[in-house]
């Protein structure tokens, strides 16, 4: 990144009329708005206007059809009182806080032994991890069906063949305790493939000479990954926890598709919230009140984000 | 200590040491290897289920198929209508490329080659919306399409697709054009060329790999997209393969598993087959974006 900075933009040869010149500056002009214009176009009609309409219309109580009633605040009181918002806005920070404590140690570990240890199954392996990330998730909602659901499920059927009846027993997606894990697993399974990816990319990155003076020194892989691995690539797993914080704010195909939100409000998030109010009820207010509450949360994460960067820059 | 007694003292260490370091390896690698297969297993799941009668299902769900026959793939491909859905994805996904890449392509151009004040606060006008999640527009961006018309119109799902994968791709592309030797333009310039013909003549070509990656990327996301799809369109021949898949259950319910399963199969094979052909740019690709995003 750094050395594509000193590239120089173009410069006209010099020594021309003035008005020679300002014709092509004109030309430039031109030729820069033209160029801009297809992708800011997009940008201003689907995202810059409808962002300031959704704050606008979190402020009202409509429905889309006929006339709006202006709130104040009101959506946002009666989405905090209501139990149902409550639960969604913990069910996601739980989610953003198990991701940081399970799938990074998870990512990381299977990251570094496939660096470390170069042999052809390892060289195999790489390619596999990030399969999963490629399916649709209306695909994985389903295999998360076929693994889960009571009697006809991998996992009960399994258990029913090997007549563990404790296992048998548990109803992964109806239970309101484990369909939140059965859930987890299944996010684990899909999106883990990029941060395994990324810090594999990033652990490539650190310097042979380290690592063989590391082991000159007597260091054995724990320590290497401990002392020198992990501290090498702070920067990278700082980034890979706030995309996963991010994420799960955005949380919505797979409990959508595999529970529905449900049982009661066990597995629901801040997006089925939105999507129920704005598409199930129609309270198009209540509704953009969710987007702008995932948009603020999203934009704490990014300025810290932000802030992670400017302090240790260099390490990219 | 001189250097001949510290590298005998490290290869006696070594010696003693060895075999603990294979056995850790062996340990660790059996460890890759049944993760991997934690991967891999699950996708392989509905192939259990194509090739049943749904007698054989409800008996055995999981035994081995005694039997290869196709009608599963047929029956379902009249039942939810798949040959209509996967056109329809296609369209999405061809609209989808057609909308992102030209447009962050041509922004990504300026950004990098014609930097001035006006350009540098263009460009954090558009990294701001690499930012911002879809979930944000969903309501305003229905009651838009619906009042100019682009309610339950596949362009009216491609396009906002595109506007949120712009961002991105504008990113990526200003990172490879300032990447290429500034002397290629100045030549063109001298030879003539245009602004517009040093572009499309000299510098797009040599951008090639990043617009393979987009047109790849970009592909995959529009096939896999739900959320969007499950808004903006509601017409049941308008369904993508995506709300198809999602929609069988509710149509036909669980004694359907192994139609269920073939549809299935059918809707993830474009995406796992670009992956198993292409990963190493799909990788690539992806970390392109992780690392300068």
């Amino acid at each position: 990144m750094g050395k594509a900075a000193a590239v120089k933009t173009p410069q006209l040869s010099m020594g021309k009329r003035k008005a020679e010149k300002k014709k092509r500056d004109w030309h430039s002009i031109t030729f820069q708005a033209l160029f801009l214009l297809p992708a800011l176009a997009f940008l201003i009609i689907f995202m810059y206007y409808p962002i300031i309409e959704t704050f606008r219309t979190s402020l009202y109580q409509t429905t889309g059809f006929g006339p709006a009633r202006f709130i104040g605040f009101q959506n946002y009181a009666r989405l905090f009182a209501s139990e149902e918002f409550r639960t969604g806005f913990v069910n996601v920070l739980a989610w953003a806080f198990w991701s940081v404590v399970i799938q990074i140690p998870l990512a990381f570990y299977i990251a570094f032994t496939l660096v470390v240890y170069k042999t052809r199954i390892t060289g195999f392996l790489r390619a596999v991890y990030y399969l999963a990330s490629v399916m649709p998730s209306a695909i994985t909602a389903m295999l998360g069906r076929f693994i889960f659901a009571p009697t006809f499920g991998v996992i009960s059927s399994l258990a029913n063949r090997l007549e563990w009846k404790w296992l048998a027993s548990i109803d992964f997606l109806g239970n309101p305790n484990i369909a939140f894990w059965s859930l987890f697993a299944m996010a684990t399974w899909a999106y883990t493939g990029f941060s395994i990816v990324y810090f594999m990319a990033n652990i490539e990155q650190i310097p042979m000479e380290i690592r063989e003076s590391a082991q000159l020194d007597g260091a054995n892989l724990w320590q290497y990954a401990r002392y020198i691995a992990i501290p090498m690539v702070a920067y990278p797993i700082r980034i890979i926890a706030i995309i996963s914080t991010v994420g799960s704010l955005k949380l919505f195909d797979l409990p959508w598709l595999i529970t529905g939100g449900g049982p009661v409000y066990a597995t629901t998030t801040l997006a089925i919230i939105l999507y129920k109010q704005g598409f199930v009820n129609w309270q198009y207010g209540r509704a953009a009140a969710v987007g702008v509450i995932i948009f603020l949360l999203s934009l704490i994460f990014t300025i810290a984000q932000f802030s992670f960067q400017r302090k240790s820059g260099e390490l990219d | 200590m001189n250097h001949y007694a510290a590298t005998e003292a490290y290869s006696r260490k070594l010696r003693s040491s060895r075999r603990w370091t294979l056995a850790i390896k062996i340990i660790n690698i059996v460890i890759l290897i049944i993760l991997a297969l934690a991967v891999v297993l699950p996708i392989l799941l509905p192939w259990f289920f194509v090739f049943k009668t749904r007698l054989e299902f409800s008996y055995s769900p999981w035994s081995l198929p005694t039997q290869i026959r196709w009608t599963n793939f047929q029956e379902a491909w009249v039942a939810i209508k798949i040959g209509q859905g996967l056109l329809n994805t296609l369209w999405v996904c061809l609209g989808a490329i057609a909308g992102t890449v030209p447009a962050a392509a041509m922004a990504g151009y300026i950004f990098a080659r014609y930097r001035s004040k006006v350009t540098e606060v263009l460009f954090y006008a558009v990294l701001v919306g690499y930012f911002i999640p879809v979930h944000m527009v969903l309501i305003p961006l229905y009651q838009f399409s619906s009042r100019v018309g682009l309610a339950d119109t596949l362009p009216g799902l491609f396009l906002p697709m595109a506007a949120f994968g712009i961002p991105f791709w504008t990113i990526i592309y200003r990172s490879f054009f300032r990447g290429l030797p500034g002397e290629l333009a100045e030549a063109a310039r001298i030879d003539g060329a245009g602004h517009t013909g040093t572009f499309f003549r000299i510098m797009l070509p040599l951008a090639n790999p990043a617009t393979v990656l987009a047109v790849l990327l970009v592909f995959i996301g529009a096939w896999s997209d739900y959320l969007l799809s499950l808004i903006l369109i509601n017409n049941p021949n308008l369904f993508t393969m995506q709300l198809r898949i999602a929609q069988f259950l509710n149509q036909y319910g669980t004694d359907h598993m192994p139609r269920y399963a073939a549809a299935s199969v059918i809707a993830a094979a474009p995406t796992l087959l670009l992956y198993i052909f292409g990963h190493r740019w799909i990788i690539r690709g992806t970390l392109a974006g992780a690392l300068k995003g």
